[in-house]
Order: C-alpha cells, then structure tokens, then sequence
C-alpha cells in the first residue's frame, strides 16, 4: 500500500513539475544563450542513439568515385558551406549564430572514443541519415525532400574527403564550371 | 507565449535563411557561376588513383575542352575521349 503512495505521488510530481516548465516559460529557448550541461547531455545522448538506431539498417556503397565527389562537391559548395564551412573558413553568420551550432565538416569528424577505431561505415550510414532526414529543432534541414538518395550519397562522399581538401583542391572540385 | 510558439518564433526565421541555400537541379547551381582555377593544380603532388585528384582533372579537362571548343581550334578527330585524362597524366609524369 506504501508502494503505491509513494508511486502515485512521484508520478504527480514529475506530471506537476513537467506542466510547470512547460508553462512557466523557466526554460530560455534563445540561440545566443547555451543550454545547461544537463540538458545538453540529455539532447546529445537524444539525438546520437536516434541517429545510431534509424541509421543501423543503411548499407553504404563505395564512395570513392571522381563523379561522386564532383556532384557532392558542387552541392556542398551550393548548399552546405554556408553553414558547414569550407576550408580555409573559420566561421559564417550561420556557424556562429545557429545553436546548436553547426558542425565543421572541414575537420575529420571528432569521435568520443578511440579516434583510432572511428568506424568509417558508420560514419558514413549517420551522415547520410542526417543529410537526407535532417535534425528537428536545429538548422539541419532535410534535404531528402529535394534531393535523391543518389545525390545525397554524393554528399556523403565528398564530406567523407572534405577534411583532406587544401582551399584550391576544393575550389577546383567544387566549381560549377 | 507558450514554447511552442517559441520554437517556432526561432526555428522560421532560421529555416527562412536556409532556403536561400536550397536547391534542387545541379543546373540550378550554375546560376552562380564559378570557374575552376586550374592553374593551382599541382600535378607533381597527385596520386592519380585518388578520386580527389581524378575529380580534379575531370573538371580541369572538361573546363580546358570548353575554352578550346570556343576558340575553334580542337581536332576533335584526333582525340581519344575515354582514354584523355590518362593522356595527360602520361605526359606529366613522363
Ligand atoms: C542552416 C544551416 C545548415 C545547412 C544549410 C546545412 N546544415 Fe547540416 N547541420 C546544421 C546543424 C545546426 C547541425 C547540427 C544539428 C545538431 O547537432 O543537432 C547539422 C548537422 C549536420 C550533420 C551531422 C554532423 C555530425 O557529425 O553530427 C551532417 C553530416 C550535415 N549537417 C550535413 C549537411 C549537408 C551535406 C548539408 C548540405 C546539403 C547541410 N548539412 C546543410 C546546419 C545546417
Ligand atoms: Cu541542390
């Protein structure tokens, strides 16, 4: 019987503590001021196993073709650099005001484990993942609406050389002409 | 303003900015127009096997075959299409 008190009145608290945040505008959900370490674990965690487990089932083809680099390319070029960078560049309006922030795809992609053990597959399935699905509520669209997944495996391939690219490397690769 | 209504109040703008950088045809792209500067190519530097420098010459023999073609003066007869970019590759590194 004291079980279920004590279970009851949990369950009211977190309901009662829930509609209080919600309500009470306590939460900051301005750009310019970071989340709480809390809360940002708690997105972090959120999203990687989101993508882990949606990306799981991906099979990933061979990416290191020339064609592929020169569509990829042109699209980062168009579509992405504004956000994700391009080499040589420190920061954009977007990279400096979007939060969460924007990744740089110009440096090879920061792994929390073994950096030794990155697992290129799985890198590769996630990023295709985000490209095509997006992220909600940060400025990662979807570009799978627009775009097939052809053109968004060229993505993928280029991004997967983009950290080894010099600024004239990527100028050539990526112009339209 | 519930945070609903403030997401949004966030997210719109920000997803406003990003259609500019939208798009669906690569011939879209070629609105804003940009040629390859192939004269930094460093051929001595290129592994010709690596997709990034085959891309590179891709590009750099499609832009030269363009300045050509204008000028008239390419004998198109003579050329090997498939086997150009392995020509060349002959030549610098030989
Ligand atoms: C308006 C800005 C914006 C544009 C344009 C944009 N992105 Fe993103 N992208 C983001 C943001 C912000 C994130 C991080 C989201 C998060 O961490 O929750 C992200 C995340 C990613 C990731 C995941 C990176 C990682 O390691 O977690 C990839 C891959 C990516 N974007 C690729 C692309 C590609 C390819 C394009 C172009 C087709 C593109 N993005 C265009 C804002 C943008
Ligand atoms: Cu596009």
């Amino acid at each position: 019987m004291n079980k279920i008190k004590i279970f009851i009145f949990t369950v009211v608290l977190v309901v009662v503590s829930a509609v209080t945040v919600i309500y009470s505008g306590i939460i900051d959900v301005a750009a310019d001021e970071p989340h709480g370490d809390l809360v940002y674990w708690l997105l972090e965690q959120t999203r990687e196993n989101s993508i882990e487990i949606a990306a799981k089932d991906i099979d990933v083809p061979n990416l290191d073709d020339a064609e592929m680099l020169l569509s990829g390319g042109m699209d980062y070029q168009f579509m992405c650099a504004s956000c994700h960078l391009s080499p040589g560049q420190k920061e954009s309006d977007m990279s400096i005001g979007l939060y969460p922030a924007p990744p740089n795809l110009t440096v090879s992609h920061q792994s929390h484990g073994d950096k030794n053990k990155v697992d290129e597959n799985k890198v590769s399935r996630e990023q295709f993942w985000v490209i095509k699905h997006g992220i909600k509520a940060s400025g990662m669209p979807a570009w799978g609406k627009t775009h097939d997944d052809k053109r968004i495996w060229d993505m993928v391939a280029f991004i997967k050389r983009l950290p080894s690219l010099t600024a004239e490397e990527y100028q050539i690769i990526t112009s339209t002409d | 303003m519930n945070i609903l209504t403030k997401v949004a109040v966030i997210l719109i703008p920000t997803l406003a900015l990003s259609m500019s950088v939208s798009a669906h045809d690569p011939k879209l792209h070629g609105k804003k127009a940009e040629k390859a500067d192939c004269s930094k190519m460093d051929h001595t530097k290129m592994d010709m096997k690596d997709p990034v420098s085959m891309a590179m010459m891709k590009k750099c023999m499609k832009q030269e075959k363009h300045a050509t073609e204008e000028k008239a003066k390419m004998d198109h007869s003579k050329m090997d299409m498939k086997k150009e970019p392995k020509k060349e590759v002959d030549t610098i590194e030989g």
